[in-house]
């Protein structure tokens, strides 16, 4: 469609279709008469039989719907940008950042700060590193930027805690080392959510 | 030719360089007119400090009517020519050159310590290199570490800058190129220690092959903060940048294209004094300590504008103002100006680095004033100058520019000077009584004296006929020297009548500035109050006096420097407690800040009045200096009084030499945690026979009432009884040692 069409308002002069939607009643009787074929039809039994099948699934069946929060968890997105995780290179174990800095820079609410240090190895060695979630945005900037795939947006989204402080540190970030093979990569921003298949449902266009 | 030899004005020309008419001088390359005229050539190579290395290709240029592709950075422009900096054949030229420098390169920026600042860098983004076409087979080549910095011949792309500097500049000629084709390295031939080559080739190269050891993946380039200043240490107040962060001095930088520094200045700047907050009962007392004050005793660490500070509590509370290197050089300056009829000396560094012969007297110049042997060396390797160096010792570091050595007796310089003057002057026209006075020299008797052989002076004399352009380079030996005043009228004539560019080096920090700005007494009486100079009540920036000051590089104010400029400094550092301006607003005077005293320097002197804020600090895109201001050379009257020359007395038996370490100064380098150096008295096998004196030995003297605690070591590659006594370790009690740099050495033995 052009935009001329659609800018022509003139509804007379244009393709609409009319609906047959049928009388609507006017007098006390002809009211009467809806409310009461639409009472006793049988479309109000399968409105109960849902939620009588629903009830039996959950109960008989263990289909329950609630999410026994904090039990039980439901898969977060991948595209959820939650506290970060800094990760490891799997084969060595050693933290996958090489300090470049690039995560520092483009912070645009300027909260990480890094120090880094020449080491006995001759290898640039993250010497500190923070992020100030005071002040983080979660815009993941800085996971977009990281080279190595180092610092990722994890899942862990309870961030209450009695001091912000308490997971900004590299250290707290870091996945543990005996943690290592339970480390899972980061699959990007484009990602989807990983039960994403069961979720797929028909469109509802039946209706 | 770079801009040094561009001096001798060509005829004018004009060119047009991409369509754009220039007008420029004969003599200059096509690149020095195009930058002069902001046209961009892309160069890799190019050091506008040195002579152009050619090595890159990068900046070719089409000259139409010429055949190929012409080297921008080399060819000179000749009238009416019509260059195009840029063509299809030209870009593409450049693209491959980038990808020959690219082959192998490691992929290490996210760690490279020059990454955003890295030509290499640049360049290829610059030119959309998106893939490499050239490959080559890898080689191991590891870091390697040799002191100041590291160098990483992987990162290395050949363009010979820092050998260049090495040569040209500082002239200790320590880098060379090993060829070996696509194997070629940079090697450090002298490694013993840290030469001055290591912090400029740092500097200089446009990779990160060499960098700085100490700043080695400590900071991206871009998280620091660049305050410009001006280094503090010698009177050279040469162009630096600190860069902070987080109030920690992380590096030192300068404008490299165009202006040097020595590895004091590069490496010697954690001094500042810390974790200083306001002691108000030790304040109260300072300030009573200045009205009780009979006299103020301060060291050269000062900057102008504390100086006059200083000097106007003097004429408010009458103090005396003592301050010794200063008015030594004070002295010296005033007897010089009574022969030229200007305040200052004549010559500028600039000019010594033109000059076809160059001689030294009176300083251990390597050592004294590292900037000024730059521009000696530079004068060596550009116009092959003559370099005389007249010294009772000496120096094996000049060695290589040095072409004449003339040795003198430690005391005899009175007749040194006049046999130079008699010597030069043979054929300048001189006033009646000067030339009386030259032609009554006993010439044969101050040779004998002096030691200086008279053929030796005339070598030196026949060398410099048909030459032009000579500079005369003074020292500090000569201004504490009993016959000061002579030795400077007598040096003097060298530039009123023969034409010579004659610097008198300042001896320490600021000395230049103070004895401009201060009216400074000769010797301290009564109740006394130091300024990082020991005394009854002492004001330290090393944080061991009885009220903290900051140091140089927690202040803003100006320096005067050698050139006679006065140059800005700023704040790199922050400091919590009281500073000068306090004490003086205290005692009755009235500035907010101590710069409001910038533009209330002495224009009697030669000072403009310039507020601090608008002082310029730049180099433009060809080098041309604007930092600060240039002293105004004031006319003061003429007396051409001369003294007889007084009887030479020499010293026998073992003599030592007040003479610091390259990379050292004062009591502030010596804080530096990177320029450590040992502080030991350091003589010849010749020595130590003469005193009876072995290696390793401890003993103890004293020099104008500062005991000093050496170790005495040989070092095999010095010669004659003349030790040297380094002062850079001796706390504030260096701004007290007030005499002759030369003294017969009596000393006591403590063992072992
Ligand atoms: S998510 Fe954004 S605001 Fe938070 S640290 Fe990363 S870049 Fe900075
Ligand atoms: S961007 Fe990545 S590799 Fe670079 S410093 Fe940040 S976390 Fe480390
Ligand atoms: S020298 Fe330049 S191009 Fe090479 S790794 Fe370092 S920053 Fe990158
Ligand atoms: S070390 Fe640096 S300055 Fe020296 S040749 Fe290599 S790249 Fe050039
Ligand atoms: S700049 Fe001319 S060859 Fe390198």
């Amino acid at each position: 469609m052009g935009l001329e069409q659609f800018k022509n308002r003139n509804v007379g002069t244009q393709n609409y279709k009319m609906l047959d939607l049928g009388e609507t009643p006017t007098s006390g009787m002809d009211k009467f008469k809806q409310v009461v074929q639409r009472t006793f039809k049988v479309e109000l039994f399968i409105g109960l039989w849902v939620t009588l099948r629903e009830m039996i699934n959950a109960l008989l069946r263990g289909q329950m719907h609630t999410v026994k929060y904090p039990f039980e968890k439901l898969p977060i997105s991948p595209r959820y940008r939650a506290i970060h995780d800094m990760l490891r290179l799997l084969e060595s174990g050693h933290y996958r950042c090489i300090g470049c800095g690039l995560c520092e820079k483009i912070c645009i609410s300027n909260c990480i700060t890094m120090n880094t240090r020449y080491d006995e190895n001759q290898r640039k060695e993250v010497s500190e590193y923070t992020i100030n979630f005071g002040r983080c945005i979660f815009c993941g900037y800085c996971a977009e930027v990281c080279p190595e795939l180092a610092i990722v947006h994890g899942p862990r989204y309870e961030t209450a805690s009695e001091q912000r402080a308490s997971f900004s540190l590299f250290e707290d970030m870091l996945t543990p080392i005996d943690q290592l093979n339970l480390q899972k990569e980061y699959d990007g921003f484009g990602a989807v959510t990983p039960n994403a298949d069961d979720n797929i449902k028909q469109t509802p266009l039946a209706y | 030719m770079s801009i040094h030899n561009s001096i001798n004005k060509g005829k004018a020309i004009t060119v047009t360089i991409d369509g754009k008419k220039c007008k420029s001088t004969f003599g200059k390359t096509i690149l020095e007119i195009a930058r002069e005229n902001d046209i961009y050539v892309p160069t890799m190579c190019y050091l506008t400090k040195v002579q152009p290395i050619g090595s890159c290709r990068m900046c070719v240029v089409e000259v139409e009517g010429v055949e190929g592709m012409i080297l921008s950075c080399q060819e000179k422009a000749t009238d009416g020519a019509v260059i195009n900096t840029n063509n299809d054949m030209i870009q593409q030229e450049r693209q491959n050159i980038m990808k020959l420098y690219n082959v192998n390169h490691p992929l290490e920026c996210g760690v490279c310590d020059k990454s955003g600042e890295c030509d290499l860098q640049n360049k290829t983004m610059e030119f959309g290199l998106e893939e490499q076409a050239f490959t080559a087979r890898d080689q191991y080549r590891p870091v390697e570490n040799w002191g100041h910095v590291s160098y990483d011949p992987a990162l290395c792309i050949m363009c010979e800058k820092c050998v260049r500097v090495s040569t040209e500049i500082t002239g200790d000629e320590a880098l060379k190129v090993k060829f070996g084709g696509y194997g070629s390295t940079i090697i450090n031939t002298k490694q013993e220690k840290n030469y001055a080559s290591l912090g400029e080739a740092a500097a200089v190269c446009p990779v990160g092959a060499l960098v700085n050891t100490d700043f080695k993946y400590t900071s991206n380039a871009w998280e620091l903060s660049k305050i410009p200043s001006a280094c503090p240490h010698c009177g050279g107040g040469c162009q630096m940048t600190y860069e902070v962060k987080n109030n920690r001095i992380y590096r030192v930088t300068n404008a490299f294209e165009f202006s040097s520094l020595c590895g004091a200045g590069r490496y010697g700047f954690d001094y500042a004094n810390e974790n200083v907050s306001k002691d108000e009962k030790a304040f109260n007392e300072a300030v009573a300590a200045f009205k009780n004050a009979q006299s103020i005793i301060f060291s050269s660490q000062i900057s102008n504008e504390e100086a006059l500070i200083l000097q106007k509590i003097k004429e408010q509370t009458g103090a005396k103002l003592v301050s010794y290197e200063a008015r030594a050089y004070q002295k010296f300056m005033e007897a010089y100006s009574t022969i030229t009829g200007k305040s200052l000396y004549g010559g500028t560094l600039k000019a010594l680095s033109e000059s076809k012969a160059v001689i030294m007297m009176g300083t251990r110049i390597n050592d004294d004033s590292p900037i000024v042997k730059y521009h000696i060396n530079m004068a060596s390797k550009w116009h092959r100058a003559r370099v005389a160096y007249m010294h009772p010792l000496e120096d094996n570091e000049i060695q290589n520019i040095v072409t004449q050595f003339i040795k003198y007796e430690a005391g005899s310089e009175e007749g040194a000077a006049a046999l130079l003057a008699e010597a030069l002057l043979k054929e300048a026209e001189l006033p009646k009584s000067i030339r009386a006075f030259l032609d009554d020299l006993d010439i044969g008797n101050l040779s004998a004296e002096s030691n200086i052989g008279e053929e030796e002076l005339e070598t030196l004399r026949r060398s410099l006929i048909k030459k032009t352009g000579f500079s005369l380079v003074v020292g500090s030996d000569l201004y504490a020297h009993p016959r000061a005043v002579q030795i400077a009228k007598l040096l003097a004539l060298l530039e009123q009548y023969a034409g010579f560019n004659v610097i008198c080096v300042p001896p320490a920090g600021n000395a230049m500035g103070i004895s401009l700005i201060c009216d400074l007494d000769d010797e301290a009486e009564g109740k006394t109050v130091g300024y990082n100079a020991p005394a009854d009540f002492t004001l330290s920036a090393l944080g061991d006096g009885d009220l903290d000051m900051p140091a140089m590089n927690q202040q803003e104010g100006t320096l005067t420097t050698i050139d006679k400029r006065v140059v800005p400094m700023n704040v790199a550092l922050p400091y919590g407690g009281y500073i000068l301006n306090d004490i003086a607003n205290a005692l009755g005077l009235n500035a907010k800040y101590t710069i409001d005293y910038t533009k209330a320097l002495p224009q009697g002197k030669g000072f403009q009045a310039v507020e601090f804020d608008s002082l310029p600090d730049y180099f433009d895109s060809v080098g041309n200096e604007y930092r600060g201001y240039l002293l105004k050379n004031v006319k003061v009257s003429v007396k051409r009084a001369f003294d007889d020359i007084a009887e030479i007395e020499g010293f026998d038996g073992a003599v030592i030499y007040n003479c610091n370490p390259t990379e050292q100064f004062s009591a502030f380098t010596a804080k530096s945690k990177l320029l450590e150096e040992e502080a030991v008295l350091l003589g010849s096998q010749q020595f130590a026979t003469a005193t009876k004196l072995q290696d390793g030995e401890n003993i103890t003297y004293v020099l104008d009432g500062v005991k000093f605690n050496r170790v005495f070591k040989i070092d095999t590659s010095m010669k004659g009884t003349i030790a040297l006594n380094p002062t850079f370790d001796m706390g504030l009690s260096g701004a007290l040692l007030s005499s002759y740099r030369l003294s017969r050495l009596d000393f006591e033995r403590a063992g072992k």
